[in-house]
C-alpha cells in the first residue's frame, strides 16, 4: 500500500478525546456531553386534578405546599387570590377538589377542605387582612346580592381598584352563606368577620335595599358604570301537591334562611317529614332536630341513597343523627284540615336519568299515609326575577347572559346560582364564587374595552398515577377531622365538624402528591449523575438543567415523584441550539482552544484527486 | 466518481453495530466491483461510551487509496447520521467539499432538518429516511419521550446474530446507495440481511435537492 501524499493535517495531530484534562482545568470544560442527548429533560407544571375541579381554582397543591413548610402565611395569601373567604368554604365547601384528589385512588384524599379551613381561620385571627384594595380607577360598579358570587366579584373588583356597592335587601349581608348555611356548620361570627373585611376593603354594603323596590332597574344602569347580578336563586319550588298551602308546611330555603336571619318563629311537631333528597334538604332535616322536633323522616323520589344529589359524608353525618330514610316515593297530596296532619305518599321514579327527567308517579299503586306534624319541603329553588326586563330571562327561572356572563351587549353581567341554574353543574358555594371572580373580570375587561377572553380550559391535567413516581409516596392515612358525638349535636348549634390544629393542618398537607408540580423535593438534583442540575436554593421551579452536560440519561425523569419533569425530544426544540465545533468540545478548555485555532487556518481547496 | 469518502456517525455502544454495517457491507460491494475500498472505524473515539457520538469511515476509489493510513476521513463526500438528534450537536461535515450528500435517519421530512443542518451550502442533497419506522425496529428510538434509553439498544447486536444490516441499517444503506450511486444496487443487495426494509426503502426516501456542483 502507498503512503504517497498521505496528509496529517494540523488538527489531526493532537488526538479529539480521551486525555485527561491538566490538573489546572476542569473536566468539564473539555467534555461537554450534552450532545449525547436525544431527549431533553424539561420541567413543564400540569394542572392538578384538585385544581382543575375546584370551581374558583384556587391553587389547592400551591396552599398545601406552604403549609407544610410552615409558611401559613403565604399559603393563607395565595388562597385569597381565588377565594375571598376560605374560612367560609373551609366549613361549608362540598369539596369537589377532594373528590378529584389522586390520592384518593391510592389510599384516601387530602383533607383539603380542613386545612383550608385553617388557613381560613388564620386569616380570620389577622388584625389586618394580606389583601389590599386596588390604586382606585374612579370607576364604580354595583353588585347586586351579597351571597357568595356577589362577594367575591365585590371582592375581584375592590382588587382591581374599583369603587364597588353592594346592595342587600335583607337586613344583614352574607345571602346564601347566612340564610342557606345552619349555624352549625358556618357559625355567623365567622361570616359577620369576612364581611368585615370586605368593608375594609372599601366596599359599601347597602342592607335593606332591594332592586325593582327601593332601586330601579333603570336608575342602577344610570348610576353605575357596570352592574353585576349575582340575585342567587330565593323561590323555593313547589312539589305541586293537593294542599301545599295548608299551615305547618315549610320550604327548605326560607326555614334556614329565617333562622340564619334570627326572624324565624317557626315551631315544630315531633314528626317532620323532609320532601327531597339534596343537601339543602339534608341541612332542613337535620336542623329540624335542632328545631325541637323528636323524629325526621326524609322522602325522596331516588330509589337508593347512593342515587341522591348530595355529599356522602352529609348524609352520613344526618344518618348518624337519626334521620330515617324513605326511598322512591313521591309527595302528591298534604291531607289534614288546615294543618297538616300526614303526607300521601304514591310510588315514584326519575322517568330517565336521575335528577335530570321529569317524576313518573304511580296513581294507581295504594297511596302509602304518613302521619306528621310538619313538612319541609326543599326541592330546588328558582329566581325572583320580576324587575328584570323579559329579554334577560330564560326558561329555567336564571338569568340568559352569554358565556362571559354578560347580558346582550350591555354593562350588565350576572354571576352564580341565576346563571349556572340548569346549565349542568351543581349549585355550590364555591362554583358561585368562581364564576363571581371570572365575571368580575370580564367586567375589567368590558370597562377598560379589552376584548373578552374565553375561559381557560386546563389541557394536561394530571389524573394517571403512572405519570409520578409512586414509589417515594407510602400509605398514610387521612387525618380527621373531630366531630361532636350525634347525641349530642342534636341539641346544639355548636360548630359539628372541628377544626385542624396546626400540627394535624401539617401532617395533612404532608400527603399531598403535589400531582405533576414541582415540589422542590430536590430529587433530581440528587440522582443526576452528573452535575447537570443545578439550584442556587430549594424552591420549587428553581432547578436549571445545563444542557451543555445533560447526556439524557433520563433518571431525573424516571425518579421525579411528582411527573413534573418530561423527557422532550431534543429536536423538537428547533431553537437555542448550541453547536460545537468538535463532537467533544464547544469552545472552553483543550479543544476550544484547538478549534480556535482551526478557525484560524486558512481555507483550503477541497482535495483535487483525478 | 473516481474517489469517496464515507463517514457515519452513530451513537455508541447502543448503535454502534448501525454504522458498522453501513461502512463494512458498501466497502465490501465495493471491493467486489474491482475498487480500492476500506472501512474502519474512528481509532481515537474509542472506547467508546452509551449514546457518545462515534464515527465510521469508508472510502472507495478507482485508483490506489493514497491516504490509506489516515485514520480520518477529512473531506467526506457523504455524510450519515443514524441517530437523528445528532443534526444539532456539531460540524459532522467538517471538510466536505461542495456537493456533498447528508443521509439522515428521521421521521422529519427535510425541511424540518434542514434548519439545524450546519453550513447547508456544501450539501447537493440532503436525506431523510425514516429508517427505524421501515426495518420495523423494535423499539423505535423516535418514541424516546415514551421509553428508557436502555430498551432501544442494539448493543450487543453482533453477538446475537452476524447478518449484515439486520436492522435499521439497512433503508440507511438503501438511502446512500440511491441517491450517490457509490456501489452498484446488485453488488450490495444480496449482503443486505434485511431485504424488505432495503427495497422498501428505496421508494421511501425524503430527498431535498440543494446545491448541485457546477462543473
Amino acid at each position: 500500500m502507498s503512503t504517497k501524499g498521505t496528509h496529517i493535517p494540523e488538527w489531526l495531530k493532537v488526538p479529539f478525546a480521551g486525555i485527561t484534562p491538566a490538573p489546572t482545568q476542569k473536566g468539564q470544560d473539555l467534555f461537554p456531553t450534552g450532545n449525547w442527548r436525544s431527549i431533553r429533560p424539561v420541567y413543564r407544571d400540569k394542572m392538578p386534578p384538585c385544581n382543575n375541579a375546584c370551581g374558583t381554582n384556587e391553587k389547592i397543591q400551591g396552599y398545601l405546599d406552604l403549609v407544610k413548610r410552615g409558611k401559613y402565611l403565604d399559603a393563607y395569601a395565595l388562597i385569597k387570590e381565588d377565594m375571598p373567604f376560605p374560612s367560609v368554604t373551609g366549613r361549608v365547601c362540598y369539596h369537589p377538589c377532594e373528590q378529584a384528589c389522586n390520592r384518593g385512588t391510592y389510599d384516601e384524599a387530602i383533607s383539603i377542605r380542613a386545612v383550608e379551613r385553617f388557613l381560613g381561620d388564620l386569616g380570620q385571627a389577622l388584625p389586618k387582612d394580606v389583601v389590599k384594595p386596588g390604586k382606585p380607577n374612579g370607576k364604580k360598579v354595583v353588585v347586586v346580592g351579597s351571597g357568595p358570587a356577589g362577594h367575591s366579584a365585590a371582592y375581584q373588583l375592590a382588587r382591581l381598584g374599583y369603587a364597588v356597592t353592594i346592595l342587600e335587601k335583607s337586613p344583614k349581608a352574607g345571602g346564601l352563606n347566612r340564610g342557606g348555611i345552619p349555624d352549625w356548620v358556618l357559625p355567623q361570627d365567622v361570616l359577620d368577620r369576612e364581611i368585615e373585611r370586605l368593608v375594609e376593603l372599601g366596599i359599601t354594603i347597602k342592607t335593606n335595599t332591594e332592586v325593582g323596590k327601593d332601586v330601579s332597574w333603570d336608575e342602577l344602569r344610570k348610576s353605575y358604570d357596570a352592574v353585576i347580578l349575582a340575585v342567587g336563586l330565593i323561590n323555593p319550588n313547589s312539589i305541586r301537591a293537593e294542599g301545599e298551602d295548608k299551615s305547618g308546611v315549610h320550604y327548605g330555603l326560607p326555614f334556614l334562611r329565617d333562622i340564619g336571619m334570627g326572624t324565624s318563629n317557626v315551631k315544630l311537631g315531633p314528626r317532620v317529614a323532609v320532601v327531597g333528597g339534596g343537601n339543602t334538604a339534608i341541612d332542613c332535616a337535620r336542623e329540624a332536630y335542632r328545631q325541637g322536633a323528636q323524629e325526621v323522616t326524609m322522602i325522596t323520589v331516588e330509589g337508593t341513597t347512593s342515587e341522591m344529589p348530595c355529599v356522602p359524608e352529609d348524609l352520613h353525618d344526618m344518618v348518624e343523627e337519626g334521620v330515617e330514610l324513605k326511598h322512591g316515593l313521591a309527595c302528591t297530596a298534604v291531607l289534614g284540615n288546615g294543618q297538616v296532619e300526614a303526607l300521601q305518599l304514591h310510588p315514584a321514579k326519575f322517568s330517565g336519568a336521575i335528577n335530570a327527567s321529569p317524576i313518573t308517579i304511580n296513581k294507581d299503586a295504594k297511596p302509602e299515609r304518613f302521619a306528621v306534624d310538619n313538612v319541609i319541603i326543599a326541592v330546588g329553588q328558582h329566581g325572583a326575577l320580576k324587575w328584570l326586563p323579559d329579554e334577560f330571562k330564560n326558561d329555567k327561572g336564571g338569568i340568559k347572559a352569554d358565556r362571559f356572563g354578560r347580558l346582550g351587549t350591555t354593562n350588565v353581567f350576572a354571576a352564580g346560582d341565576v346563571v349556572q341554574v340548569g346549565q349542568g353543574q351543581p349549585l355550590m358555594v364555591v362554583n358561585a364564587v368562581g364564576d363571581g371572580k371570572r365575571t368580575a373580570f370580564n367586567v375589567d375587561k368590558v370597562l377598560r374595552g379589552e376584548p373578552l377572553q374565553e375561559r381557560m380550559v386546563a389541557i394536561d391535567v394530571i389524573t394517571d398515577l403512572a405519570r409520578m413516581n409512586m414509589t417515594y409516596f407510602p400509605k398514610f392515612p387521612r387525618v380527621q377531622q373531630l366531630m361532636l358525638a350525634p347525641a349530642s349535636r342534636r341539641k346544639t348549634q355548636d360548630e359539628v365538624i372541628q377544626a385542624f390544629s396546626e400540627e394535624q393542618a401539617i401532617e395533612e398537607a404532608n400527603r399531598c402528591f403535589s400531582c405533576g408540580t414541582c415540589n422542590a423535593c430536590d430529587n433530581c438534583y440528587l440522582v443526576c449523575p452528573e452535575p447537570c442540575i443545578i439550584r442556587y436554593d430549594r424552591s420549587n421551579g428553581l432547578y436549571k438543567i445545563l444542557v451543555d452536560y445533560c447526556k439524557g440519561c433520563r433518571v431525573c425523569i424516571e425518579e421525579c415523584p411528582t411527573g413534573c419533569l418530561e423527557g422532550v425530544p431534543e429536536l423538537d426544540f428547533d431553537t437555542g441550539v448550541v453547536r460545537m465545533d468538535t463532537a467533544f468540545a464547544i469552545t472552553q478548555g483543550l479543544h476550544g482552544r484547538q478549534a480556535e485555532e482551526l478557525r484560524n487556518l486558512p481555507d483550503r481547496p477541497a482535495k483535487d484527486i483525478g | 466518481m473516481a474517489y469517496t469518502e464515507l463517514t457515519v456517525w452513530t451513537r455508541g455502544i447502543i448503535m454502534d453495530k448501525e454504522g458498522r454495517d453501513i461502512v463494512n457491507s458498501i466497502a465490501a460491494s465495493a471491493r467486489n466491483e474491482g475498487k480500492f475500498a476500506q472501512a474502519m472505524e474512528n481509532y481515537v473515539d474509542n472506547p467508546d461510551r452509551t449514546n457518545c457520538p462515534t464515527r465510521k469511515y469508508c472510502r472507495v476509489s478507482d485508483s490506489e487509496i493514497e491516504n490509506a493510513l489516515t485514520y480520518e476521513n477529512e473531506n467526506p463526500n457523504i455524510v450519515v447520521l443514524v441517530e437523528q438528534t445528532m443534526v444539532k450537536g456539531w460540524d459532522y461535515m467538517r471538510g466536505m467539499p461542495p456537493g456533498g450528500t447528508l443521509v439522515i435517519n428521521t421521521q422529519y421530512t427535510p425541511d424540518y432538518m434542514l434548519r439545524f443542518v450546519p453550513k447547508p451550502e456544501r450539501l447537493a442533497q440532503l436525506v431523510c429516511v425514516d429508517a427505524a419506522k421501515l426495518a420495523d425496529h423494535k423499539w423505535l428510538y423516535y418514541r424516546l419521550g415514551e421509553l428508557g434509553l436502555d430498551r432501544l439498544s442494539t448493543e450487543g447486536a453482533a453477538e446475537r446474530s452476524k447478518a449484515v444490516a439486520p436492522d435499521i441499517a439497512a433503508p440507511l444503506i438503501a438511502a446512500v446507495v440511491k441517491t450517490t450511486g457509490i456501489v452498484k444496487m446488485e453488488t450490495i443487495e444480496p449482503m443486505i440481511a434485511n431485504k424488505a426494509a432495503f427495497k422498501a426503502a428505496l421508494s421511501e426516501l425524503h430527498i431535498m435537492p440543494l446545491n448541485p456542483v457546477t462543473a
